[in-house]
């Protein structure tokens, strides 16, 4: 590693070998750019990342948390104005769900569920055209969301998250399984217990429970973001380990390791330089599907209302998925008679977003695990 | 190797998992306040939840006095050993069973529960059976749909069918659980809205897909206890068989089909692309091409000879997803308010936290993914020779 590496900026020297990493992935490029849906993929995961980089600076005019011609103070707190005033930009308005719509009105529900009888008959419903980045309305609060910008905004939690979770559940997966796989014996029968354990303790179920139990006794965002993510972090390593720790099995068998070992290379050394770098491959191909089921199982943890965010409208993908899926079966219960909007694109936008970057690394993973893999190849 | 030999050697394996398990639940109790241990193990009911009550009585704000009850609730518990105590105690207390108390106060008792304070492994007992049906019945709903579309996509390799079950199986994967389900029950609930519905003149929203019975209004019947348990059994569709009530029991079963369905598509998501692989795989051997060699009718050779193996592949990829399966439950009861484990955990965990509860469902849980991973591991031994010979 700590040699000269003159042939990373172009063609190398004459004289030189190339370097072998690089070519490495090059050729490994090579087969992924003749997969269509994996460079689809691909490109849809670069504009996410895009998007979130750009979200950082984005300041929505209307910023990404709105309320009903109110303003939100700096802790998240919400003040409302009067029901019957306008946001500048936006005609709002209300009116009785029984007479026919104004055009470029959007309904405010002022009555409480409880009140009007429900339906579930989606005849009732039109189905708008409102504009992209409509106010998303919920029956019976003021509050006014604009998906639009809570996406742009979200990006960033949301990707942030998931790398975050998924770097580090990786990075102990791959230590814990190098050692695991190479060592064997006492060690690897510990380890894999220890990750037995692990993986029979539903996932998901363990993050809800260690979010009730000690998320909540913390108040700052920061504290209960890393709770949270401690949480995802617990109950991944142990997919990883087992990954890694299979492909260690497969690699110190090969006959360079014996070489390396008959040279006198320490172990730190074989592992560093000759197992790891032969053993990645696989987790690759998991890190790139995983980073795509988190915001899902965010969404998740939002749907059933757990408080892990300031405020209950924090702009992170899977929550306002999750927020816009419970807002979608109230309304269709609280409208009733004359014409109600069908509030199509509060579920649409965000459901899409997730939809998108899940089965855009779903591809991507898809696509990587038949470059990597020889035998797959073709 | 006799295959009971391996059966028991399988349950040894067992003991240090669910040794492991009890420890991280134990662990993760042991952030509670002593209160709130208290509170967990034996219920607030008797008044032992506080450290000091008043000493006279008739003078609440007077001075105050150390809680008998506490202090011998705090000794029964250990709190004042040392951890390798207090944790020897708390093995004791979960494998006999005793979970704790459910608390009166908490969202859980007060929605479902009926305010009172139960033993957390009796209402557990009540609650599983609904579980274990829907777990059924989404398993075979997996079954029935990973073997064929497997094997035919590997049959049809890069023709439509094989298109379909990999886009299938993309799309399992990347569409949110609570989406897919709220989707699907508004769906259902608008197509079939043709349906009457008069429960005792009160209008009920998505009343046949919503819920685990009918609702109150419609007569539920006698043998179904205040709590919704279930008698003799406690499996409702069995049950309503037992009792004669056929009608009852296919409205209790239509009720379990669109969570079923939304649970089989998820995990058939991650099921098709191993079961596909593998039955190429099996396709290229030996023993295939001398069946097709010797006149084996080609529909005949996917569905005996090489189709068998998808079946191991199904149920070995069950196996190791089966913690990630069941987890989603917690959503899915939610969304069609199934009464089982599921909606207990969340009911519990919610507007309130109830410890008790939410301990006895994680290990519960837990016990489920423990006894089904052996049961995979017995079957594939049953129907794979090569693992328990070799």
């Amino acid at each position: 590693m700590a040699s000269a590496k003159p042939s990373i900026a172009g063609a190398a020297p004459a004289g030189r070998r190339p370097n072998p990493q690089l070519a490495q992935f090059k050729r490994t490029f090579y087969f992924l750019s003749r997969n269509t849906l994996a460079m689809i993929g691909l490109a849809i995961v670069f504009l996410f990342v895009f998007v979130a980089v750009w979200g950082v600076f984005y300041s929505a005019p209307n910023a990404a948390l709105v309320s009903y011609c109110g303003t939100t103070s700096s802790n998240g707190q919400q003040n409302f104005s009067s029901v019957a005033a306008t946001c500048p930009g936006v005609t709002l308005c209300t009116y009785p769900i029984t007479s026919a719509p104004i055009a470029n009105c959007y309904p405010v529900y002022q009555q409480a569920p409880s009140q009007i009888a429900p339906t579930w008959d989606l005849a009732h419903f039109s189905a708008g055209p409102l504009p992209f980045g409509s106010l998303t309305v919920t029956p019976g609060l003021p509050y006014f969301y604009n998906p639009f910008e809570g996406l742009i905004k979200g990006a960033q939690w949301s990707l942030g998250i998931a790398a975050g979770i998924v770097l580090a559940g990786s990075f102990i997966g791959i230590v814990f399984g190098c050692v695991s796989g190479y060592f064997g014996g006492v060690v690897d029968e510990v380890m894999m217990r220890l990750t037995d354990i692990f993986l029979s303790i539903p996932g998901f179920l363990l993050v809800l429970v260690i979010i009730a139990t000690i998320g909540y006794t913390i108040q700052s965002l920061d504290g209960k973001i890393l709770v949270m993510m401690g949480a995802f972090i617990l109950t991944w390593w142990p997919g990883y380990t087992r990954i890694v720790r299979g492909q260690v099995l497969v690699t110190r068998e090969q006959k360079y390791i014996e070489a390396s070992k008959a040279s006198g290379a320490r172990p730190g050394r074989i592992i560093w330089r000759h197992i790891l770098p032969n053993s990645l491959y696989p987790v690759f191909v998991q890190v790139s599907l995983d980073v795509g089921s988190i915001p899902l199982a965010l969404g998740g943890i939002a749907f059933l209302g757990f408080h892990i965010w300031p405020t209950q409208y924090f702009p992170e993908w899977g929550t306002i998925a999750a927020l816009a899926t419970n807002d979608l079966s109230e309304q269709l219960l609280v409208c009733t008679g004359g014409t109600c909007v069908f509030p199509w694109w509060q579920i649409l936008f965000p459901g899409l977003t997730l939809f998108l970057f899940a089965i855009s690394v779903s591809f991507l993973s898809d696509g990587l695990r038949d470059a990597l893999d020889p035998r797959l190849r073709r | 190797m006799k295959m009971w030999i391996y059966i028991i050697r399988r349950l040894l394996l067992l003991i240090p998992v669910i040794i492991g398990v009890m420890t991280i639940t134990f662990v993760i109790t042991s952030t509670l306040t002593p209160i709130d241990k208290i509170e967990s193990a034996y219920g607030c009911g008797k008044g032992g939840c506080t450290p000091t009550v008043p000493c006279n009585e008739s003078n609440p704000t007077g001075p105050q006095c150390p809680n008998e009850l506490y202090i011998h609730y705090y000794d029964a518990l250990g709190l004042n050993q040392p951890i390798v105590v207090q944790w020897g105690n708390y093995m004791e207390r979960a494998l006999t069973l005793q979970w704790g108390m459910t608390d009166a106060n908490s969202y859980a008792s007060t929605e479902l529960l009926g305010h009172s304070s139960i033993p957390v492994a009796t209402v557990l007992s009540w609650y599983l059976p609904y579980t274990l049906e829907l777990a059924a019945l989404s398993l075979l709903l997996i079954l029935l749909l990973a073997v064929p579309i497997g094997n035919y996509s590997a049959v049809y390799r890069n023709r439509p069918v094989d298109q379909g079950a990999r886009l299938m199986s993309f799309s399992g994967f990347a569409l949110p659980g609570f989406l897919l389900a709220t989707l699907l029950l508004l769906g259902a609930a608008s197509l079939f809205s043709f349906l009457p519905v008069t429960c005792g003149g009160a209008y009920i929203p998505f009343d046949h897909f919503y819920g685990s019975w009918p609702p109150s209004g419609c007569g539920v019947p006698s043998w179904v206890g205040t709590y919704d348990q279930s008698s003799p059994t406690g499996f409702p569709i069995i049950d309503a068989l037992l009792h004669g009530q056929y009608s009852l029991a296919l409205d209790v079963f239509v009720r379990l089909i669109i969570p079923a369905i939304t649970i089989a598509y998820g995990a058939t998501a991650s099921i098709l692309r191993f079961v596909r692989n593998s039955m190429l795989e099996v396709m290229n051997l030996d023993f295939v091409r001398t069946a097709r060699a010797k006149g084996v009718p080609e529909s005949q050779v996917v569905r005996r000879h090489a189709g068998r193996n998808s079946l191991n592949v199904t149920i070995t990829i069950l196996g190791l997803t089966f913690a990630g399966f069941i987890g989603g439950f917690a959503i899915i009861e939610t969304v069609f308010d199934l009464h089982g484990v599921g909606l207990l955990l969340v009911d519990a965990i919610l507007p309130s936290l109830d410890y008790g509860l939410i301990f006895g469902t994680t290990l519960l849980f837990t016990i489920i993914v423990v006894v089904a991973n052996i049961i995979v591991d017995i079957l594939y031994a049953f129907l794979d020779p090569r693992v328990r010979l070799g």
